[in-house]
């Protein structure tokens, strides 16, 4: 297990949840301030900077063409995210949202963004993709213990992710070391 | 003045040399020292430009993943991580949007830290600028200063590396030349010793030394035999000088000596016995009837009645006695040393008794001749050279008088005595 857990990553996490429970459980009617608007906008470039990135140092079995991301389940930060149509290297990228218990994932998806899904949701979704070749990204919540393969931690100053490497070996998707680096360096980041 | 000072003193021909193979040899060693700095300074900037270049490299490659992450914090350790460990003063990662993801800068530390930075400045081509690609793409560019401290060390061991070597040349070439001076030299020397001992000292006996440099050794034996003629000539005149000194002195038809040199003798023998006290005589002879055998028989036998007396006058007298042909039949003897006179009549007595026999002529024939001996004596008849041959010839003209082929002693007041009892 790769992932480690701090007190530090722990209060983030915490931070980040009961942020999330109060974007949840807020009024949707009440409007946001229009500051609040351009820091969402920002995280969701960053998100895409990160899952863009991860892609690139991502090599399929067989190279996929066009990639597939499906997003799946409420997401967050991938508004920016569904619009894209390019990979970093100009190859053609397909983007598109799936229910969490959508029968097709595991045929049609080479990437899956995870959004919020209930454990049981997790389950299933995990046992569909067990031995198949699909990077898969959880967006928040995810200890990344079991699992997705990069579990990203958005804040407000930047976007950065864990990798589970017992997920990547059993994935089939082979991932560049030096994000792997990157991932450990930044696990006992704040 | 110091040109004429130096007209006054010339220069050695060792200075001479030396001074022009110290500068060929300065001239080549610096010239040399000059290309070989001048090529290793531009070989060496190539190749620090080169290492920035890779260092530039090797960066680029150890931050792409941070930027391509964005990711500010991981780009700065990456930096960090090469750049302390080599050559770097100052390195920037610029994001696509150009904002400065990370920079890592050397601190400022020792005294040779504002040098390092004006010859990096100068020396290398910087910054390096270059851009960072992931799968093809430019995600950003890094900008790398180099920092002049390894190229200043490699400067100045290079620089010290060729005095070095300049100073071991200098001393190498040197030495060869001093040996080269030498083999030059020494032969010059020899043949200008040579030489002067032929000048000053006559000895023309000394030779030139063979050598191994092929003009030299050509020189000197052009001058050996030039020695050899001077040897040969030096002889010849010596000779020549001798025969005519002998010519000079003596009689050519008998071979005595002459008057001029018999009257020469006779005063440094005075002297001599003046120191001594010793005792000296002189004999006046004079061949009897010489005219008469002269203008009857002719020249050729009056020669040889001479040649006959003048040998047997010879023979009767001791070692160190002389004998001189004074001109046409007068002799004189000078008997020397002397116990006291009567020696002298003794042996006057044993000239006289010489002539008994007749003198055999180249025809056959043979001619009867008698001398008249007069006797004079030193101290007794005189003390200088001049009264001593006045009595001597006075006293052989009165031996000629009273009977021709006698002997007669000079007429003085010691020998009167003598000189009545003989008569």
């Amino acid at each position: 297990m790769v992932a480690v857990s701090t007190w530090a990553r722990a209060t983030g996490a915490a931070l980040a949840l009961l942020l999330a429970a109060l974007l949840l459980y807020a009024s949707p009617s009440r409007a946001e301030p229009a500051a609040s608007a351009a820091l969402a906008q920002q995280r969701g470039k960053a998100v895409t900077q990160v899952v863009l990135g991860i892609f690139s140092y991502a090599r399929w079995p067989s190279e996929p063409a066009p990639l597939r991301l499906c997003l799946i389940g409420p997401t967050e930060y991938a508004d920016d995210l569904i619009k894209g149509t390019e990979q970093n290297s100009g190859k053609p990228l397909q983007t598109r949202r799936l229910l969490a218990d959508d029968p097709q994932t595991a045929g049609a998806c080479d990437a899956v963004y995870i959004g919020k899904l209930d454990r049981g949701q997790r389950e299933r979704l995990f046992h569909a993709l067990s031995g198949r070749p699909v990077l898969s990204i959880s967006e928040a919540d995810d200890p990344c213990t079991v699992g997705s393969l990069f579990c990203l931690r958005v804040s407000d100053e930047q976007v950065t992710f864990e990798v589970n490497l017992d997920s990547v070996a059993r994935s089939g998707v082979r991932i560049h070391p030096s994000v792997l680096q990157l991932s450990r360096r930044r696990a006992v980041q704040p | 003045m110091i040109r004429s000072a130096r007209r006054d003193r010339r220069p050695t021909l060792r200075a001479v040399l030396g001074r022009g193979h110290l500068g060929v040899a300065l001239l080549a060693v610096g010239l040399a020292g000059l290309c070989v700095t001048l090529l290793g300074v531009l070989a060496l900037r190539v190749y620090a430009n080169q290492n920035l270049h890779l260092i530039a490299r090797s960066i680029n490659y150890t931050v792409e993943a941070a930027v391509v992450f964005d990711d500010s914090a991981a780009a700065n350790e990456s930096l960090a991580l090469i750049a302390a460990n080599e050559g770097v003063a100052d390195a920037k990662v610029f994001n696509n949007e150009g904002e400065l993801l990370a920079h890592w800068q050397r601190p400022e530390d020792g005294v040779l830290a504002p040098l390092e930075r004006s010859l990096a400045s100068s020396f290398l081509v910087e910054p390096v600028h270059m851009p960072i690609l992931h799968q093809q793409q430019q995600v950003g560019h890094i900008e790398v200063t180099g920092q002049g401290r390894s190229v200043l060390r490699f400067l100045l061991s290079g620089l010290t590396g060729i005095l070095l070597c300049m100073l071991l040349s200098a001393w190498v070439a040197s030495h060869w030349s001093r040996r080269l001076f030498g083999d030059i030299i020494r032969p010059l020397r020899n043949l200008a010793s040579v030489a002067h001992a032929a000048r000053r000292e006559r000895s023309f006996d000394r030779r030139v030394p063979e050598t191994h440099i092929a003009e030299l050794n050509e020189l000197g034996n052009d001058f050996n035999a030039l020695l050899d003629e001077l040897e040969n000539w030096q002889n010849h005149l010596r000779s020549e000088n001798a025969t005519l000194a002998h010519l000079a002195s003596h009689d050519s038809l008998t071979g005595l000596p002459n008057r001029a040199f018999f009257e020469g003798r006779l005063s440094r023998t005075l002297r001599t016995a003046e120191r001594h006290q010793e005792y000296l005589a002189l004999l006046f002879i004079d061949c009897d009837h010489f005219k008469q055998i002269n203008d009857s028989q002719g020249h050729a036998v009056g020669d040889e009645v001479l040649v006959t007396v003048a040998a047997r006058v010879r023979a009767q007298l001791r070692e160190h006695d002389l004998v001189a042909r004074l001109g046409g039949d007068e002799f004189a003897v000078l008997l020397t040393p002397l116990q006291s006179c009567e020696d002298a009549q003794r042996i006057a007595e044993k000239i006289v008794a010489s002539m008994k026999l007749p003198i055999a002529l180249n025809d056959g024939t043979s001619i009867s001749a008698s001398l008249s001996v007069g006797i004079a004596c030193y101290p007794d008849d005189g003390h200088d050279p001049a009264s001593l041959l006045n009595a001597a010839d006075a006293a052989m003209y009165q031996a000629k008088r009273a009977r021709r082929g006698q002997w007669h002693v000079a007429h003085t007041e010691s020998s009167a005595a003598d000189f009545e009892k003989r008569s």
